[in-house]
């Protein structure tokens, strides 16, 4: 285990999460995956790690259910695109619930490409995976980057980064034999998977997806992902490594469950479920860095990976 | 074909292995019947998929990298020359009363197993609380997300092809043909 940290505030972050360790051992395993430099615990204010911005890096965005239409998922696009002027990206992966709803052509303007119309227009390409109330026709949207497949890989721009997006809603085993392939063959240093249904989540309304966690979870550890993001709880959640394993909960950029949260989860290491969110990440060399950014465009919170290795 | 049949056998009889003293109570499971309701169950899925086939291709291919526009009128012309090539469909063309049976019987060991409440609460959701009423070659309620279907559940059901698939609206078990929005047929009450 190896920790960076890029920022001097991350050294008193460093020792907080110290101390979470040693007091939560048992909730989380993070002796032979990612090392993790970050922020405070639930509740309490973060001790902000700067996204190092650094030229020659991989830069990209979360979001996940986040296609309602309504104004906070316009404002969430206008704070993306606020950040996107002192940080760009060229990239945003999507966790699902991409389009709430009706998704008759009028929909995808008013539920995506309005409210990202600043990121679109700037080139910026967003790779979506498909939550339970997407149509299966998605897939062929032009713009959500999924040349048909309702799973799929790419491989990152800059860096030696590849992501996996699943579709858990209908994980059969045709899926679960591509994973399982698709992983094996993989030779980058990063391997980030995103998909809609978390297996980790502190939320009362879902929670984890133990059944889906059963199939999936031993093939990243086996082929040694790193990082895996998710939605479906609309809330903000950054889990305790499980198994040397990073994973978010990113469901709140246009949802949001007030409350939903149970407090005192041992699976938590910074939660919020108060205000809608979207995360950018940086990714230099064995690092990542990442920020959970508010409606106000404010930093929730913040911290380092190391990836596994 | 045969591997589907084979397997989902398979799944049946390891789901169903009767203790000694069953095996002196009862006759061996019926597997050659099994076998025959599975068989007619992919003749019945082959032929909606053949028909699934026939009446797309009167569509202009829809491209992998293209417009909403042009997404919703494949799916609404697709929906349509289904319900119209199926305008006799009733309840039961693809899950006949005795596939039906078989299914609850493929599914009950896992609902009523140790994980079974689990289950249930990852299909159910808790997401849409509204009544749908269920019709057979209707649209698919736009308002009703799609259930999560856990591998545990796929694994003891026979494979689809990829027109047509498993979901459950509340506790009725859905064949949903996703290109068209389309019910094709529903088990209700399947758990």
């Amino acid at each position: 285990m190896r920790t960076r940290p890029l920022h001097p505030a991350a050294v008193l972050s460093s020792i907080a999460v110290l101390a979470i360790v040693v007091c939560c051992a048992g909730a989380s395993e993070p002796a032979r995956g990612v090392a993790v430099s970050a922020a405070a615990p639930a509740g309490q204010p973060a001790a902000q790690v700067p996204l190092p911005n650094k030229a020659g890096t991989l830069h990209f965005a979360v979001i996940g259910d986040n296609g309602n239409g309504d104004r906070e998922q316009y404002e969430i696009g206008q704070q993306m695109a606020n950040w996107y002027g002192r940080f760009e990206f060229p990239l945003v992966v999507m966790m699902g619930d991409n389009i709430y709803g009706s998704d008759r052509p009028q929909d995808f303007v008013r539920k995506f490409e309005a409210p990202y119309k600043f990121l679109l227009d700037k080139g910026v390409k967003f790779y979506a995976s498909l939550g339970n109330h997407d149509s299966r026709e998605q897939r062929f949207y032009k713009l959500f980057n999924m040349d048909g497949k309702l799973y799929y890989t790419f491989k990152a721009p800059k860096e030696d980064v590849r992501f996996f997006a699943l579709e858990t809603t209908y994980m059969d085993q045709d899926q679960l034999k591509w994973v399982e392939d698709e992983l094996k063959k993989a030779n980058e240093k990063w391997k980030i998977v995103f998909f809609h249904h978390p297996l980790y989540s502190s939320a009362g309304t879902h929670g984890s997806q133990l059944k889906l966690r059963a199939v999936l979870e031993p093939l990243f550890s086996q082929y040694n992902v790193s990082l895996v993001l998710n939605g479906h709880d609309h809330t903000y959640e950054r889990i305790k490594p499980q198994g040397g394993i990073q994973y978010f909960v990113e469901g709140s950029s246009g949802q949001l469950r007030r409350g939903d949260l149970r407090k005192g989860s041992p699976l938590t290491a910074f939660g919020n479920d108060t205000t809608r969110t979207f995360m950018l990440m940086e990714i230099d060399g064995d690092n990542l860095t990442f920020n959970a950014i508010d409606m106000a465009g404010a930093v929730i919170d913040s911290g380092t990976i190391t990836r596994r290795k | 074909m045969m591997r589907i049949i084979a397997g989902a056998v398979l799944a049946f009889a390891l789901g169903c292995t009767p203790s000694a003293d069953d095996l002196q109570r009862k006759q061996p499971p019926p597997v050659n019947a099994n076998a025959a309701i599975l068989s007619d169950f992919v003749k019945r899925v082959d032929a909606y998929v053949t028909l699934h086939k026939h009446v797309e291709a009167s569509l202009p291919d829809l491209k992998n990298q293209t417009t909403p526009e042009a997404i919703d009128k494949h799916q609404r012309a697709l929906e349509q020359l289904i319900r119209d090539a199926r305008r006799d469909a009733k309840p039961g063309d693809l899950f006949t009363p005795a596939m039906q049976r078989l299914v609850r019987d493929l599914l009950r060991p896992i609902f009523s197993g140790k994980d079974g409440l689990q289950i249930k609460n990852e299909i159910l959701d808790n997401e849409y609380k509204g009544q749908v009423k269920l019709v057979v070659n209707g649209r698919y309620p736009d308002e009703v997300p799609v259930s999560t279907v856990p591998p545990q559940v796929l694994a003891q059901l026979p494979k689809l092809p990829e027109e047509l698939e498993y979901r459950f609206i509340q506790n009725n078990l859905i064949l949903f043909d996703p290109h068209a929005h389309v019910i094709a047929d529903y088990i209700a009450r399947a758990f």
